[in-house]
């Protein structure tokens, strides 16, 4: 699919989703669920490790319309970075 | 100047070959190609051959089966999944996508309840989503259609599970760890992996036995399917899920336009080659010639017997060139309510897993340590209802299963021959591309969470 998008460093982040072991389509659909915790124009980042989630989340932000800002390797995981609408 | 040039460009070949995750069209595509290709070698794929051998395995290593099962590495079924096993590791190893990644508590929990849920299913069904629906359906079998059915139903119930679970359970829902490596190490791990396939492949091609060195090409053509599936994530239970999660229709089309492809590939098998094989020719040209002579009238009575014999040679040809493509292959005594309650069980299934009988190999090929645990419980349930099905004729007796309770045994070009079969498939795969993608506009079919 399109290539990866890396995000820009120093993220205010409002919350944080520990998706870390979770697999296909769990990281997504946590993520559906927790982004209606935060306030509109607020981040949210989730850590994971489904290389699927590379393309769930992008497509999913896409389709809903909130912004995704893109991802940034850590240690074993990947943090992904979205920007609710 | 040049020289860097170069050196780009093989980067880049490396980089689309195994770092880029392909798209879902083009692993489609090559997915149904592979399977032409094995079909071509000798016979069709399938995740629950290799899967129920392994469950028999265990079952008999515990001492509730007396029988021994047949050898890992000789059950061609067992090979196919050791293939596919293989090319799905080297697949994540050269692709950085491989670790060990161990789940919440209750992700366990759900992958024991996956693996007896899709182990009752491709009993009932007569094979997973691959032996059960995506090569029954690409082998014009018309269980293939009842399963599909099946796994609609239980994806869509699958879903609304998980919505009502996220909700509701709390116990054991995070905590996931990751092991990894370093990339050098995995690239490593995976190039020697590549080299003890191909060296397995040439050590059966280099044995006597016919049955055994044909199983050189299942095994790679096996893994061909294997690092396809996991460099595109290609996933079967994606494409019954995401219209009704997200809307997004990729994988459905891309799966509506390989089982497309098979059909038609498998239809030329069926049909075209044995049509023309030249044992095929060569039993035609004798029946004529021995037609003509009077076998009373030959008084040599060794040629007579000479005759006989080079006649029966004939027919044995014909029938093991036949054999190959038999069409009995995949076809199971389950159309009918066996084949929808059977798909309605292994898509919930599926849901619970994370993964179908293929994406379960795949996930266990990078290291998604949940989908481990799926497959001896896949493999024991299945192992066990497909022995007590066995005894008690659940599925009918011979390869045209008479007298199957589960359904009917039906190969769909008996009944509508091989161009309204082939009408059919090119129906069902255009109505099933038209309705995802209606849905991913007018989201009707989307589960509200």
């Amino acid at each position: 699919m399109s290539d990866i998008k890396i995000a820009p460093e120093g993220l205010e982040v409002a919350r944080t989703l520990d998706a870390k072991g979770l697999s296909c389509p769990m990281p997504l659909l946590r993520t559906k669920k927790e982004i209606e915790k935060i306030n509109s124009g607020e981040i949210l980042e989730v850590l994971g490790t489904d290389p699927g989630s590379r393309n769930d989340i992008p497509g999913w932000c896409a389709r809903a319309g909130h912004e995704y800002l893109g991802e940034r390797e850590d240690e074993g995981f990947i943090r992904f970075y979205v920007k609710k609408k | 100047m040049s020289d860097g040039l170069f050196k780009e460009k093989v980067k880049n070949f490396f980089k689309i070959l195994c770092q880029t995750e392909w798209n879902a069209t083009a692993a489609g595509l090559i997915v149904a190609l592979l399977s032409i290709l094995i079909m071509a070698w000798w016979r069709p794929w399938g995740a629950v051959g290799a899967i129920r051998n392994w469950g028999e395995w265990i079952l008999y290593g515990i001492g509730i089966f007396d029988a021994k099962p047949a050898s890992i590495v000789v059950s061609s079924g067992s090979v196919i999944g050791i293939g596919f096993l293989a090319g799905a590791f080297i697949s994540a190893c050269l692709g950085n996508d491989f670790s060990f990644k161990f789940p919440p508590p209750w992700e366990l929990v759900k992958a024991i309840i996956a693996g007896i849920l899709m182990g009752i299913g491709s009993a009932f069904a007569g094979g997973c989503n691959v032996g059960g629906m995506y090569n029954a359906i690409g082998n014009l079998a018309a269980n293939g259609f009842t399963m599909w059915l099946g796994l609609v139903v239980g994806v869509v119930l699958g879903l609304k599970y998980i919505y009502w679970e996220m909700e509701h359970i709390t116990w054991g829902t995070s905590g996931g760890k990751n092991f990894d490596f370093p990339y050098g190490l995995k690239i490593l791990v995976g190039i020697v992996a590549l080299v003890i396939l191909i060296w397995g492949a040439y050590y059966y091609s280099g044995q006597s036995d016919d049955y055994v060195n044909s199983l050189s090409g299942i095994l790679l053509i096996s893994a061909g399917l294997g690092y396809t599936m996991q460099r595109g994530r290609w996933c079967m239970v994606q494409a019954f899920r995401e219209p009704h999660m997200t809307g997004d229709c990729t994988l459905a089309k891309s799966v509506a336009l390989s089982i497309l492809v098979l059909a038609i590939g498998a239809a030329v098998l069926k049909y075209a080659v044995p049509q023309r094989g030249s044992a095929v020719a060569v039993q035609s040209i004798l029946s004529e010639v021995v037609d003509d002579i009077d076998p009373d009238e030959v008084k040599d009575e060794e040629l007579a017997d000479t005759l006989e014999d080079v006649v029966d040679a004939a027919d044995q040809a014909v029938i093991a060139a036949r054999r190959t493509l038999d069409p009995v292959n995949y076809v199971r005594g389950t159309f009918g309510w066996g084949a929808v309650f059977g798909g309605f069980l292994f898509g919930l299934g599926a849901m619970f897993a994370g993964g179908c009988g293929s994406g379960t190999l795949w996930r266990v090929g990078e290291g998604q340590m949940k989908l481990w645990l799926v497959v001896p419980f896949f493999g024991i349930s299945n192992a066990l209802m497909t022995k007590w099905f066995r005894a008690i004729h659940m599925e009918g007796v011979g390869p045209t299963h008479e007298g199957s309770k589960l359904g009917m045994h039906l190969y769909l070009p008996d009944a509508l021959g091989y161009g309204g079969t082939i009408a059919l498939v090119v129906i069902a795969m255009a109505l099933w591309y038209i309705i995802v993608d209606w849905n991913e506009d007018s989201n009707k079919l989307i589960v509200e969470m």
